[in-house]
């Protein structure tokens, strides 16, 4: 692969040993996922200078690679031209460590360039570069769009340390799904845009016909359904339930009349189009489900608890509304939907009115239930869910959805509910819109800190700075802050050390399921059986 | 292997000369190596070069600002992950921490420098680093 060089193998713990009488050895690329001879190795190498590649066979091996600082990684398997511009460039690295400052700032601006950081993708120009012989040879190609349409929401919700994240598990799934299934027996990139869409070209190796339009249907198919397990796997359902693909294609001929670029370009252009057409399907197609699933009352609903941080007592519950259909799963789709077909208001009733139905046979005395509710739906003339609960139990938890547009009258809306006894959560709060003074003027009981405050706030001090402050600033409100999003006992740790009361998320409980189906047949078997064994956890 | 003998190198990027010095001097005091940039630039070659545990970055700067100097640090394909950024700032209000965040600075020091409170800070982050600094 790297045609002016000489390589020479040797075994892992052969190497580690050997390393100082290596003279003249350019680069050293490692492939062991053991962590002690590779620090070894790296160790040595740096003393002497030579540049340390590892290649990565899974996302621990990856991580281990940039822990010990190796000079570069890749991920495994990779295609020879990736390995060599590696190299390349671990090489180059090392060698122009001596020359001019400002030559180096440029080189690292290139490679950014050339390949994307964070999933190691190829960018555009290098799959031209790539794919320009092959064209030539097969005279056509096929350009796929992946249009990955949730992801900025999960930046919105969850802060972009965990979008990063998800970008590089998508990333992996893609390559993998890739190299293993899907037209195996042709040649095919995969490349990166930066707003979050996957490009790859295929083209038909000798003797094998293009993809027929059925083929990359069922591959789209395929391929969403795979990303969507292992983004479950790794991050959880709220998570996967964010996301969507839409899959476009379209073919390229090749023409010597036309330059290359162009025709790709084109190409790519026709594809995203094509996605995006698949998109307004699915969306007129959700529309149409919302419709029926408002009319079935086909949502469900998850009692997530909230417990005190130091006991892990049950203090309340948030209700939280998912719809029955794999498309609607996710509260957010939902009322993103609802808002685009001007039914928010109708869905808004219904969650509010299956999550008071669950709540009377779960709470025990002195559990609250936190229901969402956005300021928009205060205005909702049929909001009438609450006339007959005790307010006493009942938490609103104001979730800004939509932006509040008339202030005053949503604060006399407010103050009715509060004569009443009712209690106030803000939800997000230092998300950045809802800033100290905004949620002093709502005079919440509760705040709730939004969940990118809380992920891997063990290991930043400006989280827990801002969390400290929060805490400091409720208990002068006389109000009680709520972490949610706990994922790790280092971040439950870090939050009660701070002082926050009351703390939510996977790693304490995991939200407590009620299908509408399973509590009718509950209610209707008998009342002897009370709960049936809900609360056992 | 003695690899946790070696000290860690941390980079201090400043713009004034005399903080910059004062910095320096303190932490290598403490057994630290330090490295030393005057300009947002000169820190990112530095920063490639020798891949610093710890940065001390200031943020208001000529050319770069910190800010874009931390994010394009942060970015780094091979380093970004592991390297610790304390930002160096007259800022103290909700709204700027908020901007911190978002470009992916671990920590924070208000100015005028507290050195007490500095060392402290420089300590506790490269706790979290690991052995291999």
């Amino acid at each position: 692969m790297l045609p002016d060089c000489r390589v020479e193998r040797r075994a892992t713990e052969e190497l580690a040993d050997a390393m100082d009488a290596l003279a003249g050895v350019r680069a050293v690329l490692v492939s062991t996922s053991n962590p002690v001879p590779l620090r070894a190795i790296v160790e040595k190498a740096r003393l002497q200078r030579v540049p340390v590649v590892v290649a990565c066979r899974d996302e621990i091996a990856r991580r281990r690679a940039v822990e010990l600082r190796a000079d570069e990684w890749y991920r495994t398997p990779a295609p020879p031209d990736e390995i060599e511009w590696r190299v390349r460039s671990a090489t180059s690295r090392v060698a122009i460590a001596s020359t001019a400052a400002a030559d180096r700032i440029e080189r690292v601006e290139y490679e950014e360039m050339l390949y994307d950081t964070l999933t190691g993708m190829p960018t555009l120009p290098v799959m031209i570069e790539r794919t320009r012989g092959l064209i030539k040879e097969r005279g056509e190609l096929v350009v796929f769009y992946l249009n990955f349409v949730r992801y900025t929401k999960i930046e919105e919700i969850y802060g972009w340390e965990k979008l990063d994240e998800v970008l590089e598990t998508t990333a992996a799934a893609v390559r993998e799904f890739l190299d293993a299934n899907a037209f195996r027996s042709t040649r095919m990139m995969v490349g990166f845009t930066n707003d979050d869409d996957f490009i790859f070209f295929h083209v038909p190796a000798a003797g094998v016909p293009a993809a027929t339009d059925r083929d990359v249907t069922e591959a789209a198919r395929r391929l969403q359904q795979f990303v969507a397990e292992r983004l479950e796997e790794a991050h959880g359902e709220d998570i996967a339930a964010l996301f969507d693909i839409y899959v476009g294609y379209a073919h390229v001929y090749y023409n010597p009349k036309i330059r290359l670029e162009r025709l790709i370009y084109r190409g790519i252009r026709e594809a995203a189009n094509a996605a995006r057409s698949v998109e307004e399907r699915e969306r007129a197609r959700k529309v149409a489900d919302l419709r029926r699933v408002i009319h079935d009352r086909s949502i469900y609903i998850d009692y997530h608890p909230i417990v005190l941080a130091d006991t892990g007592r049950v203090f309340g519950y948030e209700a939280l509304a998912r719809g029955e259909l794999r498309s609607l799963r996710s509260p957010e789709v939902m009322f993103e939907v609802a808002a685009e077909a001007d039914l928010l208001w109708e869905l808004s009733r219904l969650c509010r009115a299956r999550a008071l139905e669950g709540m009377r046979d779960r709470l025990t005395d002195g559990e609250l239930l936190f229901l969402n509710v956005d300021p928009h739906d205060f205005a909702d003339p049929a909001f009438v869910e609450l006339e007959h609960v005790d307010p006493r139990r009942v938490v609103i938890e104001i979730t800004e959805r939509t932006a509040i547009k008339d202030y005053p009258k949503f604060r006399e809306r407010l103050r009715t509910f509060r004569d009443r006894g009712f209690r106030f959560a803000v939800d997000d709060a230092g998300s950045g819109y809802a800033g100290l003074g905004s949620i002093a003027n709502l005079e919440p009981d509760f705040i709730k800190l939004d969940i990118s405050l809380i992920n891997s706030i063990d290991t930043n001090f400006i989280k827990q700075n801002l969390v400290e402050t929060m805490v400091g600033f409720a208990r002068e409100q006389g109000a009680m802050v709520i972490a949610e999003g706990i994922e790790r006992a280092e971040e439950l740790d870090t939050v009660r050390r701070l002082g926050v009361p009351l703390v939510q998320g996977f790693f304490l409980n995991h939200p407590e399921r009620e299908r509408r189906g399973a509590a009718r047949q509950a209610m209707a078997q008998a009342g002897e059986r009370g709960t049936d064994g809900r609360r056992a956890e | 292997m003695e690899a946790t003998t070696t000290p860690a190198t941390i980079l201090v990027v400043d713009d004034n000369r005399d903080n910059a010095e004062i910095v320096r001097q303190m932490l290598e005091v403490h057994g630290y190596t330090v490295l030393v940039a005057y300009d947002g630039d000169k820190a990112l070659a530095i920063f490639d070069a020798a891949r610093p545990a710890v940065v001390l970055l200031d943020v208001m700067m000529p050319g770069r600002s910190g800010w874009e100097v931390c994010r394009l640090m942060k970015q780094h394909p091979v380093h970004g992950r592991a390297v610790r950024i304390i930002m160096l700032t007259a800022l103290s209000a909700w709204d700027d921490k908020q901007a911190a965040l978002q470009t992916g600075a671990d920590d924070y020091i208000t100015k005028p420098l507290d050195l007490h409170d500095l060392l402290a800070r420089v300590r506790r982050n490269l706790a979290l680093v690991g052995p291999a600094a």
